[in-house]
């Protein structure tokens, strides 16, 4: 323990006097204090303007006039989702998906206005956040850190007096080892502060730990690499260039060459593409605007018949707002069908991309930090459909009102004058239907339990270099 | 020295260091990669620009027959209110180098003679996990991989020999001129890495037939790049350094170029140019469009005539429910949100010039984003694209105006004459 100790130490001092290793510390510092003030602004002003937002469109909604219910239903509504706290860190599809959707009747529409539409267009990096900082640059501190642990010593010729002193291949590995997993625990600690400060705001805890752990794991995982190729290799430069070029091509060219493999092994038609076959299906479904619409007659017959009338006119209820009613319904369900199968389509080949985290470690951390700060597809996919959920509530509530509050006779005359449109208002009051939309990310066991596999790969990627690190240990010369 | 014999001995020199690069492996091998990375990248290109071509001609298809079945089904004016159009961008024959805007920027859109602004800004875009990870296209190899290949072939090239002992010997024996020693070296290895990367490229413009000027300014603003990073690679490399500290300042220039200055740079450009929120956008034409259903209708139809004057003669209307009317304040409603959208297109317009300026010192960005102005992928290409949208929703409005202001009967043979949207023509 105590030549560890030592073996660990030395190397601290060695860093400490290395110019190199003092100009990486203070780039990535630098990079992680900038962004994360930036990103931590934008996410706070972003979530101020989404509330503000969301205010506003209630409060609009409220405020309409007396008026014909189906009137409020093509009115519509909008909803905002508010970012999570540690979106602050890891923004995710934050500014690829629109966070804004119109809600009307008959229709699902998609979410509008992603920030990275209408943003200055300077390439892939300059959605830099600190989560980016960490997945790109905190491998590259580790390797400039880490590369000459062993060659170092062994271009000294002090790894041979080393060994010759009796110090075991594997304790000297394991001493370097301390040593840079001290330095990446250092490293952690700006992400922790940002984690226990997204606690303080409102987010699980345990979400904030795991996520200081993924990346924990990650960047040792690179620190393990840097020691192999340290170990393996025989002069420094060789190792820095070895392991300058495996940065390159996992966290450059292995994502990018996943994405285009992903597109076409799971291939995924458009939203208009979809619809254009959903709109043949929804054309069988009947005209919820013509109460003579055969696809009712059904409904208009057992109504008489509970009833005891032979008119519509006789009905107690407003046969228009009850087909409008059971139109919505029926569209809905088809709606609802279509959008389930896009949204497991996007995950099929989201699943599909994701599982190339086998072959490089950043895309199972940028996965797992998605999941674990409520940036991921999931949550994409939740506020969609409590979006939609919502739009059906305040619409058949208004179809409701449509059946119960006007008269039949009225409601089909009125557009034949003015008198009869007057008729055929329902009064304001009405509109207080509309449930407050407030949408809450998942709970920290359902954002762990998403990153599930990507733990798995990491710790597997992990293992796999501690057991060659062990391998390589023992057999280490100088 | 006589300038042939100063030709001869530049010729001699670059034989023996060809010959010594030739027996270079670890060249050889850099060679292969860059080789390789290019093929992936400019296939995957191909793959990307022929799988959106495919699902244009498909919904070109699918949308004709779905208009179809609406004017059948529906009548008169029902069938406008119900009847979408297809508008679309199609990648150009050099769009498979530098995908850009077409992966997050919907190139299709929907839209039917309601109001605009509440259609134009839907979004059928991709996949967003795959949009925010990004493609490996060729702009993007070019721009950040190619450097850093550079940067780690380059960077040792004196520190090395130095290393080995060689330096002294070497600069010693180059006849007066030392510098140019490594000039030639440095110059052989990256003309290397540039054919292996230039050579995908070309072929594959070969095969989708992009126009020769394109391919050839791409190939020259590729040359420019190399040498600049060729260059840079040099003059560090010609530092009293150890390889590693040089490795290091390169990469530290890397990310301060291709990250640092255009996440900055964007930050900054975007607290420069202030932009509407699109939430107000949709929130003022939603307002403006429903407030029609309860303004009075003259104050409706004066302010559509304010625009179309040739209309004011039609404009009384006397039922409760009038197409013209439902059609006028569908209009008031763009209107009314157009100073907000114009604002929002100017911003995004403004922000990209901006952007363009602001590449002129980022190589990497400058690169990406000429790349992408020659594929027609850029942001002003998108922002084109809108535009045409646009013009196709107004003469869909000109072609049906005439028709709802006389009260003319909508025989199905009149849809026969509707405007059709006519994607940028082939090859432009």
């Amino acid at each position: 323990m105590k030549r560890l100790r030592v073996i660990a130490g030395a190397e601290w001092r060695y860093w400490l006097r290395s110019r190199l290793a003092l100009g990486g510390a203070l780039l990535m510092a630098g990079l992680l204090l900038a962004t994360t003030a930036v990103t931590t602004l934008r996410m706070q002003g972003e979530a101020a303007e989404r509330a503000h937002h969301q205010a506003k469109a209630e409060a609009a909604f409220l405020a309409q006039p007396a008026r014909h219910p189906h009137r409020m239903v093509h009115y519509g509504h909008y909803v905002f989702r508010t970012p999570t706290p540690l979106a602050g860190f890891d923004p995710g599809l934050d500014p690829v998906t629109g966070q804004s959707i119109f809600l009307e009747g008959h229709r699902q529409n998609t979410p509008m206005f992603a920030p990275s539409g209408a943003s200055a267009d300077l390439g892939g990096f300059s959605w830099l956040s600190p989560a980016m900082v960490y997945q790109l640059f905190g491998p590259l501190l580790v390797i400039l850190l880490g590369h000459g642990l062993i060659a170092r010593e062994r271009e000294a010729g002090t790894l041979a007096t080393l060994l010759a002193q009796g110090a075991p291949g594997r304790l000297l590995l394991a001493g370097k080892a301390t040593a840079l997993l001290s330095v990446i625990v250092l490293m952690s600690l700006p992400l922790a502060l940002s984690a226990a400060l997204a606690v303080r705001d409102g987010d699980p805890p345990l979400a904030a730990v795991a996520l200081v752990g993924v990346y924990l794991l990650y960047l040792s995982i690179w620190g393990a690499l840097a020691l192999l190729a340290s170990a393996l290799l025989r002069r420094r430069t060789a190792v820095l260039a070895a392991l300058a070029t495996l940065w390159v091509v996992l966290t450059l060219v292995l994502p990018a060459v996943a994405v285009s493999a992903t597109s076409n092994a799971a291939p995924m038609a458009g939203k208009l593409e979809t619809d254009l076959v959903m709109l043949s299906d929804l054309r069988k479904l009947g005209d919820g605007y013509n109460v003579n619409d055969p696809a009712f007659a059904r409904l208009r017959a057992e109504l008489l018949a509970e009833h005891g009338v032979q008119r519509v006119e006789d009905l107690p209820v407003n046969l228009r707002g009850l087909v409008a009613q059971a139109s919505e319904q029926k569209l809905t369900d088809t709606l609802n069908t279509y959008a389930r199968a896009q949204m497991a389509a996007e995950t099929r080949q989201a699943i599909v991309l994701a599982s190339h985290g086998w072959f490089t470690p950043l895309l199972a951390v940028a996965d797992a930090s998605r999941a674990l700060a409520g940036t991921d597809l999931a949550h994409h996919h939740r506020f969609l459909q409590e979006a939609e959920a919502l739009r059906f509530a305040f619409v058949q509530g208004l179809n409701r009102v449509h059946a119960e509050k006007l008269s039949f006779s009225d409601d089909i005359r009125r557009s034949s004058d003015a008198q009869a449109e007057a008729r055929t208002r329902v009064d304001a009051s009405h509109w207080r239907l509309l449930d407050r939309f407030a949408f809450e990310p998942d709970a920290a066991c359902s954002r762990l339990a998403r990153s599930q596999s990507q733990w798995l790969m990491l710790c597997a990627w992990f293992a796999f270099l501690v057991g060659a690190g062990a391998w390589v240990g023992g057999r280490l010369k100088p | 020295m006589s300038a042939r014999s100063a030709s001869a001995s530049v010729w001699s020199a670059l034989r023996r260091e060809a010959a010594f690069l030739a027996r270079d492996r670890s060249a050889w091998a850099w060679w292969l990669v860059v080789l390789f990375l290019s093929v992936l990248a400019v296939s995957a290109g191909l793959d990307e620009v022929h799988r959106q071509k495919a699902t244009i001609a498909h919904l070109v298809e699918a949308d004709r027959a779905e208009r179809m079945a609406v004017l059948e089904t529906r009548k008169e004016w029902s069938a406008v209110y119900h009847s979408f159009h297809l508008t679309y961008d199609p990648p150009s024959e050099f769009a498979f180098a530098a995908l850009g805007r077409r992966d997050d920027a919907a190139w299709k859109h929907r839209v039917r003679m309601l109001a605009l602004e509440g259609q134009i800004h839907e979004r059928d875009a991709g996949h967003p996990v795959l949009a925010l990870v990004g493609r490996f296209d060729f702009a993007f190899f070019a721009a950040f991989v190619l450097p850093l290949v550079l940067i780690v072939l380059l960077h040792g090239l004196r520190a090395g020999e130095r290393v080995a002992g060689r330096h002294e010997l070497l600069v010693a024996t180059a006849a007066g001129d030392s510098g140019r020693l490594w000039r030639l070296r440095a110059g052989l290895r990256a003309t290397v890495v540039y054919s292996a990367a230039v050579l995908p490229l070309v072929v594959a413009a070969g095969l989708s037939g992009t126009a020769a000027p394109t391919l050839l300014a791409a190939c020259a603003l590729l040359f420019a790049y190399v040498l600049f990073w060729t260059l840079v690679c040099a003059v560090l490399a010609a530092w009293q350094q150890t390889a590693e500290v040089i490795l290091a300042t390169l990469v530290a220039l890397w990310i301060l170029l291709g990250v640092v200055v255009p996440a900055a740079g964007r930050i900054a450009i975007d607290r420069a140019v202030p932009m509407p929120s699109g939430a107000d956008i949709v929130m003022t034409q939603r307002e403006a469009v429903n407030a029609g259903w309860d303004l009075p209708k003259a104050s409706t139809m004066a302010a559509f005539v304010e625009r179309h004057p040739q209309w004011a003669a039609y404009t009384a209307v006397e039922r409760p429910f009038e197409w013209k009317w439902y059609f006028a304040f569908q209009q008031v409603g763009d209107q009314k949100a157009q100073a907000l959208s114009e604002a929002y297109t100017d911003g995004r317009m403004e922000r990209d010039r901006l952007a363009g300026w602001l590449a002129l010192v980022a190589p990497p960005v400058l690169l990406e984003r000429a790349l992408q102005v020659l594929a027609r992928t850029d942001v002003r290409a998108s922002l084109a694209y809108e535009a045409r949208v646009r013009d196709f929703h107004a003469s869909l409005r000109e072609f049906y105006y005439p028709k709802l202001f006389r009260d003319e009967r909508l025989e199905p043979a009149a849809f026969e004459g509707l405007p059709e949207f006519f994607p940028r023509a082939a090859g432009r």
